[in-house]
């Protein structure tokens, strides 16, 4: 086929045109999302550059001169070695599991209590929400309270029980673990449950049709399509909780203080410490730095999972 | 879409089609379930109207006990309690601000575009609300210091606004995704640009998930703790701070400090009992909607 100079110049000016139209198009789209990148990567990525940096480097606040000697991985290396960090991975791991397995039972059990649309499940759900939207400062200090071996609601009725925790449940080390996985319970199991009530939502109702007609029993109904078809919902909402789990704080600060001894030291309250109560800069960098290397493996698994959800 | 209410869904309840006797034992354990999330905060109400010998009171004393309003009237009297307030809602205010306008058009952005890049950047957005709050305070503490930014509100609202606005972002993309596109592309057609489309037509039909991701934001920001202990000054701290300066370790005033919880959880208590519906959507939209 002959192509005239003609045909050429139309068929250019038509790409071109699509080129133009769509940058006009994508262009404002550009625009939209520039001031926030420009935000993040002025006060986020920079930051966490400046982190990865000072990791390789002795820094201690308390000097006087301001110091920073390039030490390279020995920060690392002393992480490695150091029994303190591998205490709190320990108690770290206790706390996640713990927290997390009872929240999925719990938050599950309580979305198949509550999933029906009669007016008092609704309000029962609506007072179940309170809790997860509270300070987890103030959950700590009114637990810390409730707690409290001379005036405390929990020792005292522990006691009528015949249990006794001697100095109260956060002073006893073989109490305080699970003393402070229960506040995270009470706190974090309602965001489980809507979570779970969502999923049980968009639940499809054919098989639940057909499991009838074959008169399958409410129980086998559960097990057989209620949770193979959940299965994804929860996987999410498993590795969401680990994430959040791995990061508490607050509570730990209010109630424990991360003791009694080291037993509710948690690495991301271990690293607070070696920052902001010994001052040492570069070595808690390369601490916070191996926990955001954990957290990214873990957010890497549940955007995969997101992902697949989608499709 | 969002918080699906189908009629289906009474076929997988566990309260129809029961026996009377599972009905009874299915009341009970959800009075337990409600008792059990719902007995700290009435210790907290009540402990706050109460003498101290009656919040130290052994047996408990759950129903019948003096009402004393001397508990408010000390922390009004002894406290900065209003200073601490007004620092939480200029934190909160300013963050809340900043973190919409940037991440609200930026989801619009996100969820409108055609570009691959555009479309998965979402997921950079999602890996920086992961990232623990640690790691990022240590260096930008360092930076604050340097640039004598310290104990301003403006460190504390830069730093919250981080996390808001990714959250932002994901939410909103997720929410204009399932924004029918039809009005925007006829306001196209009629020669609005991309911006008057967003601005006119996609944001006042979204107002709603704006309402959803702004709540989230507020409480972020308002329960923030980590943050706000290393940033702020005796002159710019936020409630939950304000709480613990105004105690020492030794001796704690409980009914002073039910008090003061009392005020630091008014926002979490509004949110979570009258505008739960948007509350419920932002849990579930920012936790699970990929």
């Amino acid at each position: 086929m002959v192509t005239t100079d003609h045909q050429i110049s139309t068929q250019e000016n038509r790409w071109l045109a699509r080129v133009r139209r769509f940058r006009s198009r994508e262009g404002a789209y550009w625009v939209m999302l520039a001031p926030l990148l420009v935000f993040v990567v002025a006060v986020a990525i920079y930051p966490l550059l400046f982190s990865f940096r000072i990791s390789f480097f002795k820094y201690r606040l308390t000097d006087p001169n301001q110091v920073q000697t390039f030490v390279g991985v020995d920060n690392y290396l002393r992480a490695l070695q150091d029994p303190t960090v591998l205490t709190a991975l320990r108690v770290t791991l206790i706390y996640v599991a713990g927290t997390v397995i009872v929240e999925l039972l719990l938050g599950l059990a309580l979305a198949l209590l509550l999933a029906s649309e009669m007016r008092t499940t609704r309000f029962v759900r609506s007072f179940l929400l309170v809790p997860m939207a509270l300070p987890p400062l103030v959950v700590g200090l009114v637990w810390k309270s409730l707690y409290n071996a001379d005036f405390g609601v929990i020792p005292y009725y522990l006691k009528q029980m015949g249990v006794s925790v001697g100095r109260g449940p956060l002073a006893e080390p073989a109490w305080a673990m699970p003393a402070v996985i229960l506040i995270d319970v009470w706190q974090w199991t309602p965001l489980l449950m809507i979570i779970f009530l969502a999923g049980l939502k968009s639940l499809p109702t054919e098989p639940y049709e057909a499991a009838y007609a074959d008169g399958a029993t409410r129980w086998s109904r559960f097990i057989h399509i209620t949770l193979p078809l959940l299965k994804p919902t929860i996987l999410v909402a498993l590795l969401l909780r680990t994430m959040q789990s791995f990061k508490v704080f607050d509570t730990i600060y209010a109630t424990t203080g991360g003791g009694p001894g080291s037993t509710t030291t948690v690495l991301n309250f271990h690293i607070y410490t070696v920052g902001m109560t010994f001052f040492d800069m570069g070595y808690a960098a390369s601490l916070a730095n191996v926990l955001l290397v954990i957290i990214a493996i873990l957010s890497a698994l549940y955007i995969m999972l997101l992902e697949r959800q989608q499709l | 879409m969002i918080f699906r209410r189908s009629r289906h869904s009474d076929e997988i309840s566990v309260m129809n089609r029961r026996s009377a006797l599972e009905r009874v034992v299915l009341t009970i354990v959800t009075i337990l379930v409600v008792l059990f999330f719902m007995l700290p905060i009435f210790w907290l109400v009540t402990t706050s109207f109460k003498f101290g010998r009656e919040a130290f009171a052994i047996p408990p004393r759950w129903l019948f006990f003096e009402f004393t309003l001397r508990n408010f009237q000390e922390v009004l009297a002894t406290t900065k309690i209003s200073q601490y307030l007004l620092n939480s809602i200029i934190v909160s205010t300013g963050a809340t601000i900043l973190s919409l306008a940037l991440g609200v058009p930026a989801g619009y952005a996100i969820a409108r575009s055609q570009s691959r890049i555009l479309n998965s950047s979402a997921y950079f957005f999602l890996i920086l609300l992961m990232v623990p709050p640690i790691a990022m305070l240590i260096p930008f503490y360092l930076i604050m210091r340097d640039l004598r930014l310290l104990g301003t509100y403006a460190s504390l609202i830069i730093l919250d606004t981080v996390f808001d606005a990714a959250f932002v972002v994901w939410m909103m993309r997720s929410y204009f995704a399932d924004v029918p596109k039809e009005m925007e592309e006829a306001a196209l057609v009629d020669g609005a640009s991309r911006f008057a489309a967003f601005w006119r037509v996609a944001l006042p039909l979204s107002i709603p998930g704006v309402v959803a991701a702004a709540i989230y934001v507020i409480i972020f920001s308002w329960n923030d703790f980590l943050f706000a202990l290393m940033l702020t000054s005796p002159e710019t701290k936020t409630i939950p701070l304000g709480i613990l300066a105004s105690f020492s370790a030794v001796e704690i005033n409980w009914g002073k400090m039910a008090v003061m919880c009392l005020f630091a959880i008014i926002p979490a208590l509004v949110i979570a009992l009258f505008l739960n519906r948007y509350f419920v959507q932002g849990a579930t939209m920012g936790a699970t909607k990929g």
